[in-house]
């Protein structure tokens, strides 16, 4: 009888293990399980059993009813896991397809790199100013010492409105306004536009500029190296070379032109740099004592820097862009790469 | 300013490499922009003496001759006639190459051998004579290479002067800079004039009328000159210094302006009338005809050159046509003047003559270097011509020329101002280095004279520059200054901007960014109307060309052009903005006002990609954008009206946006016939925003949060039969008006127009939804409140339930 139990067991664990719909797992319970079925057959029988045997017959009994209920459930629930699974799987999507939300625009290439500069400067404490971009010849050039019939204004060709009314050609002017109103300490940041009577390749009639200014008791050029290094770093990398030499420009005295290593090449010359492995970037100096008497700043007392940059240079030179043209010609496929 | 290493090393003793010596120049200030190699465009081309000359028996044009390099003798045909047995010439042997990549063969030239060719200056690229036969020194030794011979072969710099430097705008300036930076000695020229007997002030004199202008005027005659070509070693100096040579009298002037920076010139004197010299100013409407042959009436203030007569040169920019040196000019006048460099500057520009005497003097010449040129010049004519310098020099020297001295320097202030540790002793020698002269004036302190070619220096400021300079930018420390935090706060409109830039970019919009100005026509394109503010632009007086003529006063053109100009590159679906100012021109002496815009434009597809293919956009599309711009600024309260649009826009697709009643921009569809006119074939929307009406506390506008009720709503939607020229908005606003409580929000859901629809009505789809915060409403309750707003918009506009 226990011979006759235990290959009970064995064969409904097979036909288990064979079973593969929802039906076949009902059936097999109740082929064995049921009213009817197999193992309560064999329990009928208990009578047949020696009396010294039926505690232990009871007990196997019981064993493999609970084992087959038990075994069956768990089929059962695998079944119904792989069932919803295959469910998920027949619902699938193809996830290389492109995203369909509207596409955002972009900003101009030279508008996100006056963001960038902006911020570096706002974490220095620069503050940033506007000022007029039709401007007076006073502020354009005379209260910036660079005086009617001087060879300086050659540096920048002129586009007039009336004899003493300019676009101004850089975003300079808004240095002296500033300080017509404002004592020092000053930091003082303006990104503007400006024109120049100019058009070829590396030059058109309106660009932009961002020129900042630092006066307080004590500046020094040490002090112009330091922040412009710093930021440079930020713009163009840590490991970013860099060289100050003397320049000229009007309203700055000692003046610095701020050359990196050329970008492109590393510094062993190439077309960009122009053989000279490095490039131009920026133009500085120490505030002329003549521009500070122009706005009544005491040049004994007070010192400061500022500085000047084109932005669509720096554009170009980080994103490889030899036509400074294209940057207003506003092509929607050249807009749409930054 | 082009400077030739060979050059050079005649005034200072510098055995540096071209790539070091460019290095210091350029960190000294002095930036090169370029190293040229200068070599002999020929090769095997020797130094070869005539043996002898006879005529070629065939043929008239053609001279057989004999010559040798020394070791052999060659037959050479030769074309010229300008030589003679003993000739020392240049000799292109067999295998030679000359300029234009021609080889020289064995030939046979009408029944005669040729072993060679005998060259001219322009065959061989040294010069320009193509006369004849090029004549060599009579000491060259034959068979010497002739690039060795003449010493052709040279490093030449291109050095960018910055428009201070005037005084290194000459050779013996950049030496001066060269010996201090390399720690040599410079030679100058030593000038030594050799006069006859015959005073130049008894042949002739100097009148300066208006010294203001030419405060000092010297001359030299130097009579019995031969007019001729200059000698090789002369020819190759200028031409190192990119100038061309025009003959021995000329070269010599040029050559002394490259040498000292002093421009000079040379009259022939059987010209000048009534021997003698004036200095005055034009008169008016006064006519004169230059060397480079051009005819120009004189503008006024123009300083004249002139002789008893008539003007013979305009001073310090270009001698006369009437007084130019000539083939068989006997006497030159020779000029060296100091003329007021603003004056020479104005003049140039109103004449459009750039010269290198102009360019010299607008920047500023050494005042006591006027004689010493004067000298120099008139001995080296003499020398090459064969001339003698008259006795005495003419000297008008009305007007004192202000030279800089005893300028107060302080060690401490360098020091200061520079943030490094200089002693006293390094200032002075850098200072010394470079021609000043130092006297001490108390402890640190020091009076110093700079050199009077340094006419840039005036100031304590100009001497820390120029010990700065050469002590090395390099070497002066970095410091990051402390950072302080200053009462300016950023304007305002700027955050605003970046706002409406972000919300723009997330609409789906790509920024631009166009020129300020643009065609005059664009007025008329937009069809503005005759009194619209936007047509008082600003015009640009020299502007780069009449498209270019003009600044914007509105920036719809510029973004309907760019659209127009990508849509012809094939891109229909656009979405563009730009921020930027406009320019309306105000009353005279007035700056223009600028205004700080934002403008968009969209046209095509919302999307452009085919996947997300469809809807086209349109007055909505923008309209939206613009509202969730307002969202972001926090500004609820602006109204878009179908009155006071514009011109340029569809007057049935079109609205101006109000806000405080104040209005602020506008919005809708291009007019057909503006988009006909530019020939624009698409559905363009655009909208543009006076930024500077926007508050610019937008932020400071207070959110206060609603609480959320825990009831449902209750929706109801009725549609209406109203006219087609009723608004939403006078519907909408029926009901708001009537405050009811429990109606949380009513909004369209759904216009319609066609079938099932009266002609000349529309259906108007409105979704009620009503809510209390305390309570679930009942449907009876919701019921009556409905029925009464129905009843109100009924009575109110007229329309009808739509069944």
């Amino acid at each position: 009888m226990i011979n006759e139990l235990q290959q009970l067991g064995k064969d409904a664990l097979a036909e288990l293990k064979d079973a593969k719909t929802l039906d076949q797992f009902q059936n097999i319970r109740t082929k064995y399980l049921g009213r009817k079925g197999l193992l309560t057959g064999i329990l009928r029988n208990i009578a047949k059993v020696s009396d010294d045997e039926k505690p232990l017959f009871g007990k196997l009994c019981n064993e493999l009813k609970n084992s087959l209920n038990a075994n069956i459930d768990e089929a059962l629930q695998k079944h119904a896991d792989l069932k919803n699974q295959q469910d998920l799987f027949n619902d699938k999507i193809d996830v290389t397809l492109p995203g369909n939300a509207i596409k955002c625009g972009r900003i101009h290439p030279v508008i996100q790199v006056r963001q960038e500069i902006c911020s570096i400067f706002a974490s220095y404490g620069f503050s940033i100013v506007e000022g007029p971009e039709i401007e007076l010849d006073y502020y354009n050039f005379e209260a910036l010492n660079i005086p009617q019939d001087h060879p300086a204004r050659d540096m920048q060709d002129t586009f007039y409105i009336e004899d003493n009314v300019v676009l101004r050609t850089h975003t300079s002017p808004v240095q002296v306004r500033i300080m017509e109103k404002i004592q020092p300490p000053l930091r003082i940041l303006s990104p503007g536009k400006v024109y120049r009577r100019d058009s070829d390749v590396s030059h058109t009639p309106m660009f932009h500029q961002i020129e900042g200014l630092l006066v307080d008791q004590g500046v020094n050029f040490g002090d112009l190296k330091g922040i412009l290094a710093s930021f440079l770093k930020k713009i163009f990398g840590e490991s970013t070379v860099l060289r100050f030499r003397p320049s000229f420009f009007p309203f700055t005295e000692p003046s610095a032109e701020v050359d990196i290593r050329c970008v492109m090449c590393g510094g062993k010359g190439c077309r960009v740099c122009g053989q000279s492995g490095w490039l131009e970037i920026l133009g500085s100096g120490m505030v002329d004592p003549a521009v500070f008497k122009n706005v009544n700043y005491d040049s004994e007392k007070y010192s400061g820097f500022a500085f000047g940059l084109g932005l669509e240079r720096i554009a170009m030179l980080k994103y490889g862009i030899s036509d400074i043209r294209l940057f207003f010609e506003n092509d929607i496929r050249f807009l749409k790469q930054f | 300013m082009l400077v030739s290493l060979k050059w050079l090393k005649d005034y200072v003793d510098v055995q540096l490499a071209a790539d070091d010596i460019s290095h210091k120049l350029t960190m000294a200030g002095l930036e090169v922009e370029e190293i040229k190699n200068i070599e002999p465009q020929f090769s095997h081309v020797v130094v070869g003496r005539i043996l002898s000359v006879r005529n070629h028996p065939v043929a008239d044009r053609l001279l057989l001759c004999e010559v040798t390099d020394g070791s052999q003798t060659y037959n050479v045909v030769c074309g010229a006639k300008n030589i003679a047995a003993g000739d020392i010439v240049p000799l292109a042997k067999v295998g030679a190459v000359i300029p234009g990549g021609y080889t020289i063969k064995s030939s046979v030239i009408q029944g005669e051998k040729s072993d060679g060719m005998l060259c001219s200056e322009s065959e061989l690229e040294i010069g320009d004579d193509e006369s004849g036969i090029m004549h060599l020194p009579a000491d060259l030794t034959p068979g010497m290479p002739l690039e060795t011979a003449l010493d052709i072969g040279d490093t030449v710099l291109d050095v960018n002067v910055t428009p201070n430097r005037s005084d290194c705008l000459n050779m013996i300036g950049i030496a001066r800079e060269v010996a201090a930076l390399t720690g040599k000695k410079m030679k100058p020229p030593a000038v030594k004039v050799k006069e006859s007997s015959e005073d130049i002030n008894a042949l002739t004199s100097v009148n300066i009328i208006d010294s203001d202008l030419c405060p000092r005027y010297t001359a030299r005659m130097i009579k019995k000159v031969k007019v001729g070509p200059s000698p090789v070693w002369l020819k190759i100096r200028l031409e190192a210094a990119g100038m061309r040579t025009i003959n021995n009298i000329v070269d010599a002037t040029n050559f002394v302006m490259l040498e000292m920076g002093q421009p000079l010139h040379a009259f022939d004197f059987r010209f000048l009338e009534k021997e003698k010299i004036i200095v005055r100013k034009s008169r008016d409407q006064e006519e004169f005809t230059s060397l480079d042959g051009k005819s120009r009436i004189l503008p006024a203030e123009t300083l004249l050159i002139c002789d008893g007569i008539k003007p013979v040169a305009i001073g310090g920019i270009m001698g006369g046509l009437n007084s130019e040196v000539k083939e068989d000019t006997e006497t030159i006048l020779l000029e060296s003047a100091y003329f007021n460099p603003p004056s020479i500057r104005r003049s140039a520009r109103k004449l459009g003559m750039s010269t290198d005497a102009a360019f010299r003097f607008e920047r500023g010449i050494d005042p006591e270097g006027v004689v010493n040129a004067l000298n120099r010049a008139a001995q080296l004519i003499a020398d090459l011509s064969g001339g003698t310098v008259g006795k005495n020099y003419i000297d008008e020297y009305p007007n004192k020329i202000p030279v800089v001295r005893d300028i107060p320097l302080r060690i401490d202030r360098i020091r200061e101002l520079i943030g490094i540790e200089i002693t006293a002793k390094e200032v002075v020698k850098i200072l010394r280095d470079i021609g000043m002269n130092l006297k001490q004036n108390g402890k640190g302190a020091y009076l110093v004279t700079p050199p009077t070619c340094r006419v840039d220096i005036s100031r304590e400021i100009d001497l820390i520059e120029e010990v700065i300079r050469l002590y090395g930018y390099d070497r002066v420390p970095s410091n990051m200054p402390d950072v302080f935090i200053t009462e300016m706060e950023d304007i305002p409109r700027l955050k605003l901007e970046e706002k409406i830039r972000k919300a723009m970019i997330g609409n789906g919009y790509t920024e631009i960014v166009n020129y300020s100005f643009g065609t005059p026509v664009a007025a008329d394109m937009l069809c503005l109307r005759e009194n619209d503010e936007r047509r008082r632009s600003v015009k640009i007086t020299n502007p780069l060309g009449e498209d270019l003529s003009v600044m914007r006063t509105t920036m719809i053109y510029g973004l309907l052009d760019t659209a127009k100009r990508n849509t012809n590159n094939g891109c229909f679906d656009l979405k563009m903005f730009e921020m930027g100012r406009v320019f309306l021109k105000r009353a005279k002496g007035e700056l223009p006002e600028e205004r700080n815009m934002i403008a968009g434009l969209a046209t095509g597809k919302i999307s452009d990609d085919l996947w997300n293919a469809g809807k086209n956009v349109d007055f909505y599309h923008l309209k939206g954008c613009l509202e969730n711009i307002f969202f972001d600024l926090k500004i609820d309260h602006c109204k878009y009206i179908p009155e006071n649009t514009e011109s340029f826009l569809h007057p049935g697709k079109s609205c101006a946006i109000m806000m405080n009643d104040k209005r602020i921009g506008f919005l809708g569809e291009i007019h057909p016939d503006v988009m006909e006119r530019i020939d624009f074939k698409n559905n363009v929307y655009v909208f543009e925003i006076n930024m500077d009406y926007l508050p610019d506390k937008y932020a400071d506008k207070k959110i206060i949060y609603q609480e959320i009720s825990k009831f449902p709503a209750v929706m109801r939607d009725a549609a209406f039969v109203v006219s087609v020229d009723l608004e939403a908005d006078r519907m909408l606003n029926v009901i708001l008006e009537e405050n009811e409580d429990l109606l949380e929000n009513v909004y369209v859901f759904d216009v319609y127009k066609g079938k099932g629809i009266p002609e000349g009505t529309k259906s108007l789809g409105l979704r009620f939804s009503y809510r209390a915060s305390s309570r679930t409403l009942t449907d009876s309750e919701v019921s009556s409140i409905h029925e009464k707003l129905l009843q109100k918009i009924i009575e109110v506009t007229g329309s009808k339930i739509r069944a």
